[in-house]
């Protein structure tokens, strides 16, 4: 189980800076394919990122969120790394941007037509709008 | 000859000119030193992907077997007919030859490659008023395609060609924006609209240390190290007057050291463990080289951002001595003038005193 001297120490990483470092219990990461949340001694593993919130669990900064899209992440027993492209506190995010962002993105896909890249990119973009959206609505979690 | 009030006059005008270019020079280093911060702190990403991608390339078997290169198309080299030019100059003058000489590269470059199709994409303001005045801008026509949809279509009217500019960019770097830039040229590369990209930039380590260069950003040829193709290192004596500019402005000459950030940075994805890859690693490959490329123009826009605040502030400061020189020449003067009065007139009364 994991106990205060196994923690995960987490940092998330932006390509203008290094967003934080800090140490935690568990981690949830919105993987490409689906939610998970490493704890303490996990299997070395890589995995691209898609959009979504990372949500920190346990330790200095429980309950955290932050909304990132697209990036990378690597968890090792002791230490998770992430990648973003952006990352954004809930209540960063620009919400008439975002949902302008989600019309464009519709407006684009259909407008895609049989172009397979215009097409990835019009679903790239709605699910970047869709995910800040959901996380600007969302609020802190206290877990503790 | 002038009169002492004319001096004067005119010795308080310089006055005023050397507060305001002291006062720029402040400014300057205080913005220089901030970009410095970012381009540090910048630093990371850019290393971490770098290293992952290089441990990614020695793990897993992503190199073509017929060809011995790696698969992907970005690393697929072409015979250079179509080149992408990006020239990332200042948003603002009064920087001494800084936008010149970035300038003079580019179009050291464009004519080094006469016969080939050249596409410039103008990043900060100077460099592309400039390439907006000599190069005409790319024009595109609408066409219908037999499904009745509108499709942009290039039309080519001159071999080198103004695809792009990017005001306000540089003023404040944001990753997204220069991700976008970088996704666009990756587009066009895969596309096969460009064989090549070049980035003309000034390279910014130190104010002591920094150079002019013409880096190759696509095709990609090795992972982290930069092709560099062609160099212009700074004078000795510019180099002097650089370090001058910063002392009097309180700026550190050596770069900082930032070895154990690095070394920390260089671990991610290197650990020499199996990873289990999520998704396929040809996946992940090919999602971390856009970032890759990306993080190149994002590092080199960062550099260039701090360099070009260097130049302000050794412009600036150098025009802050000429001005003090320029007083002292013209009090030197003015006295000369005041006595020259006070003495012709002394002559006038002695001389009057005589005849009495």
């Amino acid at each position: 189980m994991a106990d205060a001297t196994n923690q995960l120490r987490v940092r998330l990483v932006t390509p203008e800076r290094v967003l934080f470092e800090t140490l935690a219990d568990s981690v949830e990461l919105p993987a490409k394919n689906g939610y998970f949340e490493p704890l303490y001694g996990h299997a070395p593993l890589l995995a691209e990122l898609g959009a979504g919130d990372v949500t920190l669990h346990g330790g200095d900064c429980d309950g955290e969120i932050y909304n990132v899209s697209w990036g990378f992440v690597e968890v090792l027993p002791d230490r998770v790394t992430i990648l973003a492209n952006d990352a954004l506190k809930p209540e960063e995010i620009d919400v008439a941007r975002a949902e302008k962002q989600l019309d464009r993105g519709v407006s684009e896909w259909k407008q895609a037509g049989d172009s397979e890249d215009a097409y990835d990119e019009a679903l790239h973009r709605i699910a970047e709008a869709e995910a800040k959206i959901a996380s600007a609505q969302k609020k802190p979690l206290h877990t503790r | 000859m002038a009169n002492v009030l004319d001096l004067r006059r005119r010795i308080r005008s310089v006055k005023n000119t050397r507060q305001i270019t002291k006062a720029m020079k402040m400014v300057s280093a205080a913005k220089l030193r901030r970009a410095q911060e970012r381009a540090l702190s910048a630093r990371p990403y850019a290393k971490m992907i770098s290293s992952v991608l290089e441990s990614l390339v020695r793990r897993v078997v992503l190199f073509d077997e017929q060809t011995g290169n790696l698969r992907h198309p970005l690393f697929l080299t072409r015979p250079e007919k179509r080149i992408l030019l990006v020239v990332i100059s200042g948003d603002k003058g009064f920087a001494g030859a800084f936008n010149a000489n970035i300038l003079k590269i580019a179009h050291q470059f464009i004519a080094g490659n006469t016969g080939k199709e050249i596409d410039v994409e103008a990043v900060g303001r100077k460099g592309r008023d400039q390439m907006r005045r000599r190069y005409p801008a790319a024009e595109y026509v609408e066409q219908q395609t037999e499904d009745g949809r509108t499709v942009q279509k290039r039309e080519r009217k001159s071999s080198i060609e103004v695809t792009g500019d990017h005001p306000g960019m540089l003023e404040k770097l944001d990753a997204n924006r220069v991700f976008d830039l970088a996704h666009s040229i990756i587009t066009r590369y895969v596309h096969e609209e460009i064989d090549a990209c070049y980035v003309v930039y000034n390279e910014f380590k130190s104010v002591i240390s920094q150079r002019l260069v013409v880096e190759q950003l696509l095709p990609l040829i090795k992972i982290g190290s930069p092709q560099i193709a062609g160099v212009v290192e700074p004078t000795a004596a510019e180099r002097e007057r650089a370090a001058e500019a910063a002392i009097s402005a309180g700026i550190e000459l050596e770069p900082i050291d930032t070895t154990e950030a690095d070394e920390e940075a260089k671990k991610f994805g290197t650990a020499e463990v199996d990873y289990i890859y999520e998704q396929p690693a040809e996946e992940l490959f090919s999602g971390l080289i856009p970032q890759y490329v990306a993080s190149v123009l994002f590092h080199a826009m960062a550099e260039s951002v701090a360099a070009e605040h260097a130049a302000r502030m050794t412009a600036m400061d150098s025009a802050t001595n000429n001005a003090s020189d320029m007083i002292d020449a013209l009090t030197l003067h003015m006295n000369r003038v005041r006595q020259a009065a006070i003495t012709k007139e002394i002559i006038e009364i002695v001389s009057g005193a005589a005849a009495l």
